[in-house]
């Protein structure tokens, strides 16, 4: 491996890579729970396209594999080697905002910012990305979320996905030519803008590819005047909870616009695990308020641009709930108003992210979070509850690791996130038996239905080996990829690509 | 060179196996932003080192696990990197999510990033890679002379003004500490005319004080901490101590939080300096003279008061008191202010990197458009008073001592 370190010394210098060992071992695992451990062989820091362009360059003479990471929050291996070595790029040095355009709304910055850092300056000019990107958002890039369809840290009733308000990106392409897309793609436009108008959306094909098509370096994303009014409001919902939160989340919908900017479920088991009574070692309630309660929760934050526009929405929505069997808790944080504490204490980049491991030191979750409409969460809890059941056995050998759904978030228009997935133990020895029970619950989202967009490694594999690609498909995104980076060097084995 | 660790037993870091374990790799300690708590980044040392990950504490307790389950080896760089970190506790509170109220992370039960960091570094003083080599030359002057300094130990007194009689025995006993006698006496002598003003009696154990061995216990030299800890104790009951009035931060933490986990219980109380003044203040012991102008002053939470004894409010309550200061805050404070650069044993070993985080402290300070930069530590006050000399700063450099010195009548 020296040849190729030499020769990505001379792109970046000996500062900004490294092939010792207690390096490489700390990229060799993220936030996945049962993938196991894989070194790379070298880990670049690169600060500029034309580096990370150079070392795909390399890569390709070599016929090295690359991994682009970002924040390496992942929680399906995407920012690791599958094969374990290669090259790991680690983009978090190319955090640069290059330009607060006010005139055309948007911003650009280098791949390797963080959500909240990005979001950190706008908050200070007014402005903000909407979809404030993943749970992990105070960690994680805006690279990272981009290639994943991210919707969880804040905004997404709104917005939707943070890939849906992109207009441009800057992409190395896995030989190394960079490349503009987006309404940078063309010579004469002044600034970007927009991304559709020139042809074929080429943007769109680097979002969400969870890195296998191409590097991105910079990311030219709409920004939104952060409006001046907002309010949030916390329910308990009675039993069944689920299917109450979804006639209301219907409603609403089909009420048109009512400025809910983010609107969340928390199931009955959730709650217990919160405030302690569901595993006798937690004793102590991750949220205060809630110590004793013993309900569903559901919240919404709104946004407005007049209190007396707020107002008027705010009774409808509340209407809504109410008559759904929901029962408002106080309006402060300390009574119960989980709400206020997500919009207001930029709780959107806490939510439960940071409360992964929490069902004893040495937990950690297995995600299999995914979209579906939203008059069919109710049906995949179902399926969910009946996979566990029939698994019991299993899971209880594992661990006990535990399965459940942490949330449902309003996602976009149409669609709910649901957030479900294991918790199993970091131990060597169960670390089959955890992977095997979390593929075999991931196929069965993907059977019934459910859309992931996290998908890395494990969960991007579970979906071809699912048999959710319909046959021309798969071929048709192998050719691509195959077009792309012939030597397969990017990314190699997401999707069995 | 990478060594086989089977050969290291790892058995401090082994004891904290299940804070090693807790960690679930979300990242917030490499980097987070959270405007609503005041949070700006996390890490004031992984820039300067280059930004990866074992620079931060997802890396480090990445290679804790790897270390105790065998699959990573020990190797000089992975010690030096360990030794890399201000063990400033920034990560610890960025993790526990600290500066949140209504919420509490389970990590905030289950790891405590710094004894981590500390374990590790006592293992590896233990198996020969560490401490680094100015640390070794370190615990040669504290064993000989009783202080880091290089300095005789019958000099140690020397700071006392001529003609002044100090008590050996006292209720009140001040523990003076080596950075304050030998290289800052200025901040003693402060002290001590505040205390004249006030009319208060104090002790001094001098010469029975040693190095507090807040250094060995940062750089992993457990046996050499616990003697020292022991004695000063000994010369502290034996003078007579119900109260040890202390000023220097790092003497302060080692006294009040080290001194109980290595020995238990003390015979005595451990009081910080500014919490001494603010209470003279409060009882009206202390009167000021009428300012002659108004000063804008900022003020730098040192780690070892702050973060990690929890002692926040005590300088800037003494601050606010003193005639004609207006206080003005920096952008991080509190749990999430950013280090000087000098703790850890980095000051010694890494002496320009820890100029250049002090270098970034005082160019938030200067954004205040601050007259002074005060913090209540003699090590801050040291290393900034490099950095500003390195970047040829504006904002003057203080304690918070000094500053109620010249004002008191």
């Amino acid at each position: 491996m020296s040849r190729i370190y030499k020769a990505i010394e001379d792109a970046v210098g000996s500062k900004y890579v490294s092939e010792e060992d207690f390096v490489r071992q700390a990229y060799g695992r993220s936030n996945d729970g049962a993938l196991p451990e894989r070194w790379p062989d070298v880990v670049v820091r690169p600060r500029s396209a034309d580096e990370v362009s150079q070392i795909l360059r390399i890569a390709n003479r070599n016929k090295t594999p690359v991994v682009p990471r970002g924040g390496g929050c992942d929680i399906s291996g995407g920012s690791k080697p599958i094969e374990g070595g290669g090259i790991v790029i680690d983009l978090t040095r190319m955090n640069k905002i290059i330009n607060i355009d006010e005139q055309a709304l948007t911003v650009t910055a280098q791949a390797g910012i963080t959500w909240a850092e990005l979001n950190g300056v706008l908050f200070e000019k007014g402005y903000y990305t909407g979809n404030l990107g993943p749970g992990s958002g105070m960690s994680a890039t805006i690279g990272g979320g981009l290639c994943h369809h991210t919707v969880g840290g804040g905004g997404g009733a709104k917005y939707g996905t943070c890939t849906q308000h992109v207009v441009a990106l800057q992409v190395v392409l896995p030989q190394g030519d960079i490349i503009q897309t987006g309404s940078n793609a063309s010579v004469y436009v002044k600034e970007p803008f927009c991304r559709y108008g020139l042809g074929p959306d080429l943007c769109s094909m680097f979002l969400g590819d969870q890195g296998i098509l191409g590097v991105k370096t910079e990311a030219t994303l709409e920004i939104f005047p952060k409006p001046p009014y907002h309010t949030a409001k916390t329910f308990t919902l009675k039993e069944p909870s689920d299917v109450k939160a979804a006639k209301i989340w219907l409603a609403w919908r089909k009420r048109g616009e009512l400025g809910i900017y983010d609107s969340n479920y928390l199931p009955l088991l959730t709650i217990q695990g919160f405030t302690g009574s569901l595993v006798p070692k937690v004793d102590f309630p991750v949220f205060k308020a809630w110590k004793g309660l013993n309900k569903a929760i559901f919240f919404y934050t709104m946004e407005g641009e007049t209190q007396e526009e707020l107002d008027s929405k705010q009774k409808i929505v509340d209407k809504i709930v109410v008559e759904n069997g929901g029962e408002p808790l106080g309006d402060t944080i300390e009574k119960g108003n989980w709400a206020k504490w997500h919009y207001e204490q930029n709780g959107h980049w806490q939510n439960f992210h940071g409360l992964w491991g929490c069902m004893g030191p040495g937990s950690i979750p297995c995600s299999s979070e995914h979209h579906v409409p939203i008059h069919r969460f109710p049906e995949m809890i179902k399926k969910l509850g009946e996979w566990e059941t029939k698994n019991l056995d299993k899971l209880t050998k594992a661990g006990p690791a535990l399965s459940g759904v942490s949330h449902v978030l309003l996602c976009g228009h149409t669609a709910v996130e649901i957030d479900s997935g294991l918790v199993v133990w970091q131990d060597d020895d169960k670390r089959a038996q955890n992977y095997d029970l979390w593929i075999d619950q991931l196929k069965m989202i993907d059977k019934e239905g459910g859309l992931p967009y996290v998908m890395g490694e494990s969960i991007s594999r579970a979906f071809v080996a699912a048999g959710a690609y319909p046959g021309p498909y798969y071929d048709f995104l192998r050719s691509i990829k195959n077009t792309l980076d012939p030597n397969r060097i990017l990314s190699p084995g997401k999707f069995y690509l | 060179m990478s060594k086989q660790t089977t050969k290291v037993p790892f058995t401090n870091l082994r004891k904290l196996e299940q804070m090693v374990a807790s960690c679930s790799r979300i990242g917030d300690c490499r980097q987070m932003v959270r405007p609503s708590a005041g949070r700006y980044d996390v890490c004031p040392v992984k820039d300067y080192l280059g930004g990866f990950e074992p620079y931060v504490a997802r890396g480090k307790l990445r290679m804790a696990d790897g270390l105790l389950r065998g699959t990573l080896n020990v190797s000089d760089g992975l010690a030096k990197s360990i030794y890399e970190c201000t063990l400033c506790g920034s990560c610890k509170e960025a993790c526990h999510n600290s500066g949140d109220a209504c919420i509490e992370l389970p990590t905030s039960r289950w790891i405590d990033h710094v004894k981590v960091f500390e374990a590790l570094r006592a293992d590896l003083v233990e198996a020969g890679y560490g401490p680094m080599p100015r640390h070794r030359e370190i615990y040669g002057s504290i064993e000989k002379e009783h202080n880091p300094y290089f300095e005789r130990h019958a000099d140690r007194g020397k700071w006392i003004p001529a003609g002044k009689e100090l008590p050996a025995k006292g209720g009140l006993v001040l523990f003076a500490g080596c950075t304050e006698p030998y290289r800052q006496p200025e901040l003693l002598t402060s002290l001590l005319g505040i205390l004249d003003a006030a009319g208060v009696k104090v002790a001094v154990t001098n010469p029975n004080e040693w190095c507090c061995g807040s250094v060995a216990i940062r750089t992993g030299n457990k046996p050499l901490a616990e003697s020292l800890a022991k004695h000063n104790i000994e010369a502290l009951q034996k003078a007579g101590a119900k109260d040890v009035l202390v000023h220097c931060s790092g003497c302060y933490r080692a006294l009040k939080k080290d001194y109980p986990e290595i020995v238990g219980k003390l015979p005595f109380n451990v009081i910080h300096a500014t919490e001494f003044i603010r209470d003279l203040i409060k009882d009206e012991k202390i009167s000021f003279k009428e300012a002659e102008e108004e000063a804008k002053v900022t003020y730098h939470d040192p780690c070892h008061l702050g973060r990690q004894t929890g002692l926040y409010d005590a300088p800037r309550e003494v601050l606010k008191a003193i005639p004609g200061v207006q206080l003005v805050e920096m952008r991080r404070i509190r749990e999430n202010a950013w280090c000087c650069g000098a703790g850890g044993g980095v000051k010694s070993a890494f002496a320009d990197m820890a100029v250049s985080v002090g270098i970034d402290r005082l160019a938030e300070a200067e954004a205040t458009k601050a007259k002074f930069i005060t913090s209540a530590c003699p090590f801050c006050r040291g290393n900034f008073i490099d950095a500003a000399k390195a970047r040829k700063a504006r904002i003057q450099v203080k304690d918070v001592i000094e500053l109620v010195a010249d004002a008191v009548a």
